[in-house]
């Protein structure tokens, strides 16, 4: 079985009197493990598609399936809950939280859990905080990383709880080449050795040919869908 | 606990907001606290004075005597007896009783004339229950039997009288003639209370009864027990034995007298619940203020917390957590504040006769240095109420902000 299934998922937007059709009926399967990227042009839907199924927005017509739930007939509080629990989310602008350090930041994520002892807690803080190169840097605040670090505590946080999916929309949007390239090889690695499954959204060709699989969107539509070799 | 702990560190993002905001809510509590100490302290110097120098803490009267007491009337007097001594001795917590006749008079200097209260006392048991003598500022009390008398040192200023001179007092005897005293001024009283030093003149009991055609005949007898806590309860107890002993007498407790000393002291609970509402106001505005300045800085953070899974009312549990530290860091400013206005206070008090001039009394039995009083339980109530109304606050716009929707919040979209 599959880990997400979608089934002719549109999602329209009301802007004032006008109805934008941000998703004109997507149909997707993505099995555990993939390491799948959207691409396509500004405004071809790519982060509408990451929200629907990131469990943040409700499709206005068709069916999400994650894991086995339809997350349409899910309320509110468990929607929270399977978010909690099964999806990890990596930001184009971090969203570090200032007033934490990298390893409070990281710990967030695992202390939401509630049944982590606190032994476990700090062991699986530290050992995914040196999985992405950040061993050093555990002590420090937000303001004294790079961009690349900050990232990298981003792909940390969302790891920390292994999830069984990590959405991360344009996780290198706001980096250079050199930094883009290690925060991808980070989230392959994690990939290839926690096997968790990663999609994520980027407009940049060099981004996304790390990927295994390619889909590719316009105006709200999977114009392609291809494995990359 | 981690959630609480995000929280109080948010309080450290924006530390100037943050005391500023505490900063309203301390001074608010601060003027409450200084209020509180000042009314305390002015209600029980007033208590204090009324029973010290008035009432002492029961009154034994004729029950019709009591009706008409403003009136100081002749008619209606109680007779000096062993019986009632005895009754009144065995009463529990009893210290000392004294007998007084009150009665109105003129007092003339030879060339004026004032209107006065004429008050018959016996000087030895007087002082058992009074403690009049204590303010006696220049000479000395009067001697049991002679024509002497002692009054207020204001009263004597205004007369142009000093110690060792005459006075004479014009009154209305029992069977309604006029009659005179020539008292010579032993001493000069300047006590807390303005009406004694204004209108009171002290002269030997024996003295007033025998010029009033009342011998063996007071006005009333004054208590005073060892305890001032249980005086109401103690007069309750003397008039079910008084009714054995004579049917038309009754015992008051100090409060029947100060009545309009009580009166005041609810009307400035009243005024201390107004300056209470405005401190809320205060704190509600500055804790809303900052709530909302805060989650619209945050959004795309909340957007965030919402995509880790954080509930709607785990989000909401940060923001109260937040109100509830400023409000706290609010009070303690506060209190800190009001204990250093109320130390002073306390320490070296506030010169009522300096600060009112002499001109008046505020309608209080009190003069002299008002010392601020420490209320624990208003700094306890103060405590509480700052982390309270902060939290209270607090749940409209963290409600607010818990509501966001995730995208919008990660987008920074207002609504």
């Amino acid at each position: 079985m599959s880990l997400l299934k979608l089934q002719g998922v549109k999602k329209i937007y009301q802007q004032g009197r006008v109805e934008v059709e941000a998703l004109r009926g997507i149909d997707l399967e993505i099995e555990a493990g993939e390491f799948t990227s959207i691409g396509g042009p500004s405004g071809s839907g790519k982060t509408t598609l990451l929200n629907m199924i990131g469990c943040l927005h409700r499709p206005t017509i068709g069916q999400i399936i994650f894991d086995g739930d339809e997350i349409e007939k899910l309320p509110k509080e468990e929607l929270a809950m399977l978010r909690r629990h099964n999806l990890g989310f990596i930001f184009q602008d971090y969203n570090l939280i200032p007033v934490l350090t990298v390893y409070e930041n990281v710990e967030l994520a695992l202390r939401l859990l509630g049944d982590v002892e606190k032994k476990e807690i700090k062991e699986r803080v530290v050992n995914i905080l040196k999985s992405v190169g950040l061993g050093d840097y555990i002590n420090r605040k937000p303001n004294e990383l790079s961009g690349g670090q900050k990232q990298r505590v981003s792909i940390a946080r969302a790891l920390v709880k292994e999830p069984k999916l990590v959405l991360a929309d344009e996780p290198t949007a706001n980096l250079d080449s050199k930094t883009s390239e290690d925060v991808l090889e980070v989230m392959l690695e994690m990939n290839q050795k926690l096997t968790t499954t990663f999609i994520f959204s980027t407009h940049d060709p060099q981004v996304m040919e790390y990927a295994k699989r390619l889909l590719t969107l316009k105006d709200g539509k999977i114009i392609e869908d291809r494995k990359n070799s | 606990m981690f959630l609480a702990k995000l929280a109080l560190k948010n309080l450290t993002r924006h530390k100037r907001r943050v005391l500023i905001t505490a900063s309203i809510i301390a001074l608010g509590m601060a003027m409450f606290l200084i209020y509180d100490s000042i009314q305390t302290g002015l209600n029980e110097l007033s208590f204090a004075n009324i029973i010290n120098l008035e009432t002492g803490h029961i009154q034994v009267v004729d029950k019709e005597y009591w009706e008409q007491r403003e009136k100081l009337p002749l008619k209606n007097l109680i007779a000096q007896s062993e019986n009632l001594s005895s009754v009144i001795k065995e009463i529990p917590y009893f210290k000392a009783a004294t007998p007084q006749l009150k009665f109105s008079a003129n007092l003339n200097n030879g060339i004026d004339q004032l209107p006065v209260l004429a008050c018959g006392i016996d000087s030895m048991t007087y002082s058992q229950v009074f403690t009049t003598k204590d303010y006696i500022i220049e000479g000395s009390m009067f001697n049991q039997g002679k024509q002497e008398t002692i009054l207020g040192k204001k009263l004597a200023n205004l007369m142009d009288l000093k110690v060792g001179d005459y006075l004479t007092l014009i009154f209305k005897t029992k069977t309604n003639t006029f009659n005179t005293i020539d008292l010579k001024i032993t001493g000069l009283l300047q006590t807390n209370n303005p009406k004694i030093n204004e209108n009171l003149v002290y002269l030997p009991l024996s003295l007033a009864q025998q010029s009033l055609n009342l011998e063996g005949k007071i006005t009333g007898m004054t208590i005073r027990l060892k305890e001032d806590g249980v005086a109401q309860q103690v007069s309750e107890d003397l008039n079910q034995s008084l009714a054995s002993l004579d049917n038309k007498l009754a015992a008051h407790s100090w409060r029947a007298s100060a009545g309009e000393v009580i009166a005041m002291s609810k009307a400035e609970t009243a005024e201390k619940l107004t300056i209470m509402s405005l401190i809320l106001l205060m704190a509600a505005v500055g804790i809303v203020n900052t709530i909302i300045l805060s989650s619209l800085e945050r959004t795309k953070e909340i957007g965030m917390m919402k995509a880790l899974g954080l509930k709607e009312n785990e989000i909401i549990f940060i923001f109260m957590v937040e109100a509830m530290g400023i409000g706290l860091i609010g009070a303690i400013l506060g209190s800190l504040l009001g204990s250093l206005v109320i130390l002073y206070f306390n320490l070296y008090g506030i010169n009522l006769t300096a600060l009112l001039g002499g001109v008046g009394d505020w309608g209080l039995p009190v003069m002299g240095r008002l010392y601020g009083y420490w209320n624990l339980s208003a700094f306890i109530f103060v405590i509480a109420f700052g982390v309270i109304i902060s939290l209270l606050s607090s749940i409209l716009p963290a409600r607010w902000v818990a509501r966001k929707d995730p995208i919008e919040a990660m987008y920074g979209i207002h609504n």
